[in-house]
């Protein structure tokens, strides 16, 4: 029934593309599906057995009303297993207004549900083709929180300038975002019946890429503020959560290779939640490194070291072992290998094999399933094939 | 040292190896710029053509919309455009693109399959901007830009 929802999907997808051929009129899409194992881990389901949950189906269309208004809009649908919530939803909608442009400058404002422009793959981290590996550094890109680090409903302002240093890029937004429940049940555990808010979120980044050159050089920050409503034979109570967030990341553009680091340093204040009068405030940090190689126009390859640290005053994970959860839930550190090869145009296949070390970012965030991640060391390989128009 | 050192080295070395890499460059053939006569604009500077390239440009500076043609990215063409007049290679004008079009940010180019398209669609087209080899000589109603410094 899932599949043919997806043909379905897919089919009205290409109508649309033809009957809205106008000039003002523009639709795009792609479908993706895969197979993936996780073993020794809930990564993707509880038993690590190989399976179909890697599915990525999506349509977006603008509108251009005049030069200065546009409408753009995404629905996508989900299949990962436990790495996200399942299903369809809307992952941007919003009214572009171009304020101020000329052939140097532009200040651009959008308003409704609006992507996390923020870090290099924030927003588009739903789009396979557009991604370097099937599953993207879990660091800064973290699969549990998908849906809250994607978007929210506000305000952007984006500006785009250059002068003699070269082109200068600022993004800020504000939002605010109601969580569905299956997210919320990723993030605490499965007996989680309380409502999970982001209240506020306000962040900002800045890009800098130097004239003549091959660099590209990032910044931005985020503090968000989530309330948490109890509900029915809840668990967890009420209480509040702020996350404060520094990122940095440097880019550089090579004829048959791009180096790709990210940085982030994140600190996460807890006020009940957990229990009622429970405060806790930690800070965790992360950061990959990541070549891409082309060794033809149609054959990729890609390497990665990716880590993190849930508490930077406890890195090795003692004090949690003191509270009986295993010490490898303080960090996740990561190694990635992967391939990509673009079969026919805007087809492509791609595989990747994980060799993890430690539990740290996986679901559920606060109570760790510990009965399914009992080992240190587990391995994740993924193969996936992709179209998109 | 900690796993954060053994990165942090790994990106240094990196870094080094990245920095006095000599690109190789396309020098073999030269593209102009060119638009549908109705554009005002005659000259434009290499970060503006990379603004424009890139799709974060929709309209000429006398509120004109603007129309993007380019070749494919495998025609040589279009390579020698990318890395001789805008300084960067297909594939991160490709992503450029992706990124506009997948996060609602922008549109993408209008794809043309051959040069007799791109000057067809140059020349019939209201505010339309590409690019062809320079040996062929543009036909009426187009007009060639002058590149800048910048």
């Amino acid at each position: 029934m899932k599949y043919h929802a997806l043909v379905v999907i897919f089919i009205l997808s290409y109508c649309c593309k033809t009957a809205f051929a106008a000039d003002n009129w523009n639709i795009h899409g792609f479908v993706a599906q895969g197979i993936i194992q996780a073993e020794g881990s809930n990564f993707v389901n509880d038993e690590g057995d190989t399976s179909l949950e890697l599915t990525e189906v999506g349509l977006n269309a603008t509108y251009r009303i005049n030069n200065k208004l546009r409408i753009a809009g995404q629905a996508v649908y989900l299949n990962g297993g436990n790495r996200f919530a399942n299903g369809p939803r809307i992952d941007h909608l919003f009214l572009d207004w171009q304020m101020y442009n000329t052939l140097d400058s532009h200040v651009n404002l959008y308003l409704g549900k609006i992507k996390n422009y923020h870090r290099l793959h924030s927003a588009t981290r739903d789009v396979p083709h557009t991604r370097p590996s099937i599953i993207l550094a879990q660091s800064l890109y973290i699969d549990v929180f998908r849906d809250v680090n994607i978007g929210s409903d506000g305000a952007l302002f984006k500006g785009l300038t250059t002068n003699r240093f070269g082109e200068w890029e600022f993004n800020w937004n504000y939002g605010v975002a109601s969580i569905s429940s299956d997210q919320t049940k990723l993030f605490f555990a499965d007996g989680a019946s309380g409502e999970l808010d982001l209240a506020r979120e306000h962040q900002g980044s800045i890009y800098w890429r130097p004239s003549e050159s091959n660099w590209q050089f990032g910044s931005s920050f985020v503090n968000a503020t989530f309330e948490y409503e109890q509900g029915e034979n809840d668990p967890f109570a009420d209480g509040q959560a702020q996350t404060k967030g520094h990122y940095f990341n440097a880019r550089y553009f090579g004829e048959y290779y791009t180096i790709t680091a990210e940085y982030i340093r994140l600190r996460s204040i807890v006020n009940g939640l957990i229990a009622p009068n429970v405060y806790s405030d930690t800070t965790g940090e992360g950061a990959y490194l990541e070549g891409q190689f082309y060794f033809t126009p149609t054959l990729s390859g890609l390497i990665r070291v990716d880590i993190y640290d849930r508490n930077v005053e406890d890195r090795s994970g003692e004090r949690l072992a003191a509270q009986g959860i295993p010490a490898y839930f303080g960090y996740m550190d990561q190694l990635t290998l992967g391939l990509s090869w673009n079969i026919a145009p805007k087809w492509r296949l791609q595989g990747e094999v994980h060799r993890v070390k430690g539990t740290g970012r996986l679901a559920p965030i606060i109570v760790p399933d510990i009965a399914n991640n009992n080992q240190e060391y587990w391995n994740i390989w993924a193969l996936q094939l992709m179209y998109w128009f | 040292m900690d796993s954060f050192g053994y990165l942090r080295c790994l990106f240094i070395a990196l870094v080094l190896f990245a920095v006095p890499a000599v690109e190789a460059r396309n020098d073999n053939l030269q593209v102009v710029v060119i638009t549908n006569a109705s554009v005002s604009s005659h000259a434009l500077s290499t970060s503006q053509l990379r603004r424009v390239f890139s799709m974060r440009q929709l309209t000429w500076p006398d509120g004109q919309s603007m129309r993007v043609f380019v070749l494919n990215n495998k025609h040589e063409a279009h390579e020698a455009f990318c890395v001789g007049t805008l300084n960067m290679f297909p594939y991160q004008l490709e992503r450029m693109w992706n990124k506009l079009i997948y996060s609602g940010l922008g549109e993408a180019p209008t794809e043309v399959a051959s040069l007799d398209e791109m000057l067809e669609k140059v020349m019939t087209t209201p505010g339309a901007i590409g690019y062809v080899p320079s040996s062929i000589v543009p036909s009426e109603n187009i007009q060639i830009i002058r590149l800048e410094e910048g």
